[in-house]
C-alpha cells in the first residue's frame, strides 16, 4: 500500500518506520528542514518538505494514488484540513488523524475522517489506570464507537454489596457480562449476590461509564 | 442578536461597526491578549482570550449556542476551517462565514458548503457584508 504521512514528530516518525518495515511505500510531508533530513537519513524514506495542507505540496507526493493518508502533526486544525483535502480534493479512500483536543473527536467523525485517534484521551485514561487503588479498568474499546468493555472492583462498603444482581438498576446500555469472585469467573445470573471485592466485567457506553461506576462503587 | 468572531485582526476591525449598527451583540475570541485589549477599548463588545486546551469551551462561554452568526476571521486558514466547522456542525450556528487565504482551500470549503471569503479580494469587508445579506 501507498501511505502519505503528514508530520514527522515522534508519532509520524514511528508510523513511517512501522509501515516501511511492513513493506509499504511511504512518503512523509514535513515542514522543518532538519526533520526532513532526519527522516531521510534514518528511514531512507521519501520526504517532501512542505505544508501538508498545501495542495501543490500534496500533489507533489502523488497523494492521488495513496491508499491511506495519515495526519499526525501536533495541531488538530492542520490534521483536519489535511484529511479533508486528501479526501475531497484527491479522493484518498482512507484518512486517519490524531487529535489533541478531546472535544474535537465528534467533529472529525462527522466530517468523514475514517479513523480518529484521540491521543489526549488515551494517555489520560492510561495514566488514570496506573494510579493505585482505582477500581475501574478500561479493558478494550469495542468496534462500535463509544462502546467499551470495563472492569470494576466492588468496594467492600459499596451499597450494592449483598444485593441480588437483578436488584441493581444499571444504565440502559450497560450490561454486566461476567462476575469474578476470587479466582472464579461466573456468569451474571439474576440471583447472583454481589459481594465486596467482586470484579465486575461490563459492557458500557462512554456517556454511561460514570453512572455505572457510581452505581457499582457508591457507598 | 448574538455574533461570535474568531480573530481580532484588520477584518474584524472593519466589520465591527457594521455589526454593532445592525444590532448584533459581538464577542471576539483571540489568543492575543494585547489585540483583544485594543479592540475592547473601542467599546461595545465582549472579548474572550482563548488558550489551549478546550477551545470549544470558549465558544460556549461566548454563547455560541444561541448565536446567529459566527465569523472565522483569524490569520490562520486551518484554525478558521476547524472553528467554522465546529460552529456549523457541533453548535448549528445558522450563519457561518470563514476567511481563507489559500485559493485551494477556498475552493475545497466552498464545495463542502461553507460560506467562504478570501483575503486576497479587493474589498474583503464588502464580501462579508454580501455573504451576510445573501
Amino acid at each position: 500500500m501507498y501511505a502519505v504521512i503528514v508530520g514527522s514528530s515522534e508519532i509520524g516518525f514511528h508510523v513511517a518506520r512501522a509501515l516501511l518495515a511492513a513493506g509499504h511505500e511511504v512518503v512523509v510531508i514535513e515542514q522543518l528542514r532538519y526533520r526532513c533530513q532526519l527522516i531521510a537519513d534514518e528511514l531512507g524514506s521519501s520526504v517532501v518538505q512542505g505544508d501538508g495542507t498545501d495542495a501543490e505540496t500534496l500533489k507533489s507526493t502523488g497523494v492521488g494514488r495513496a491508499d491511506i493518508f495519515i495526519a499526525v502533526t501536533n495541531r488538530d486544525e492542520t490534521n483536519l484540513v489535511a484529511c479533508q483535502m486528501a479526501k475531497h480534493t484527491f479522493n484518498v479512500a482512507r484518512t486517519m488523524a490524531v487529535i489533541k483536543d478531546t472535544k474535537n473527536e465528534p467533529l472529525f467523525h462527522i466530517l468523514g475522517v475514517d479513523l480518529v485517534v484521540n491521543s489526549t484521551h488515551m494517555v489520560v485514561t492510561t495514566l488514570e489506570e496506573g494510579v493505585p487503588g482505582r477500581p475501574l479498568l478500561h479493558l478494550m474499546n469495542l468496534k462500535v464507537p463509544d462502546l467499551q468493555l470495563v472492569s470494576i472492583s466492588i468496594p467492600e462498603d459499596a451499597s450494592v454489596v449483598g444485593k441480588r444482581l437483578d436488584a441493581v438498576a444499571l444504565p440502559p446500555h450497560s450490561f454486566i457480562s461476567l462476575v469474578v469472585k476470587g479466582n472464579h469467573a461466573t456468569l451474571p445470573s439474576p440471583d447472583l449476590i454481589v459481594e465486596g471485592l467482586d470484579e465486575v466485567v461490563a459492557v458500557t457506553m462512554d456517556d454511561e461509564e460514570q453512572t455505572l461506576y457510581d452505581i457499582l462503587t457508591g457507598v | 442578536m448574538e455574533a461570535v468572531i474568531l480573530g481580532s485582526g484588520r477584518l474584524t476591525n472593519l466589520l465591527l461597526p457594521t455589526l454593532v449598527k445592525d444590532g448584533y451583540h459581538v464577542t471576539v475570541l483571540d489568543d492575543d491578549s494585547d489585540a483583544l485589549e485594543r479592540l475592547a477599548a473601542k467599546g461595545k463588545i465582549d472579548t474572550i482570550l482563548i488558550l489551549e486546551p478546550h477551545i470549544q469551551d470558549y465558544l460556549q462561554q461566548a454563547n455560541i449556542d444561541t448565536s446567529e452568526l459566527f465569523l472565522a476571521m483569524s490569520d490562520d486558514d486551518c484554525r478558521n476551517a476547524l472553528m467554522a466547522q465546529i460552529a456549523r456542525y457541533l453548535f448549528n450556528v445558522p450563519m457561518v462565514i470563514c476567511l481563507l487565504d489559500d485559493p485551494h482551500l477556498q475552493e475545497l470549503y466552498t464545495e463542502l458548503g461553507l460560506d467562504v471569503v478570501g483575503s486576497s479580494s479587493s474589498d474583503i469587508s464588502q464580501n462579508v457584508r454580501q455573504a451576510l445579506k445573501g
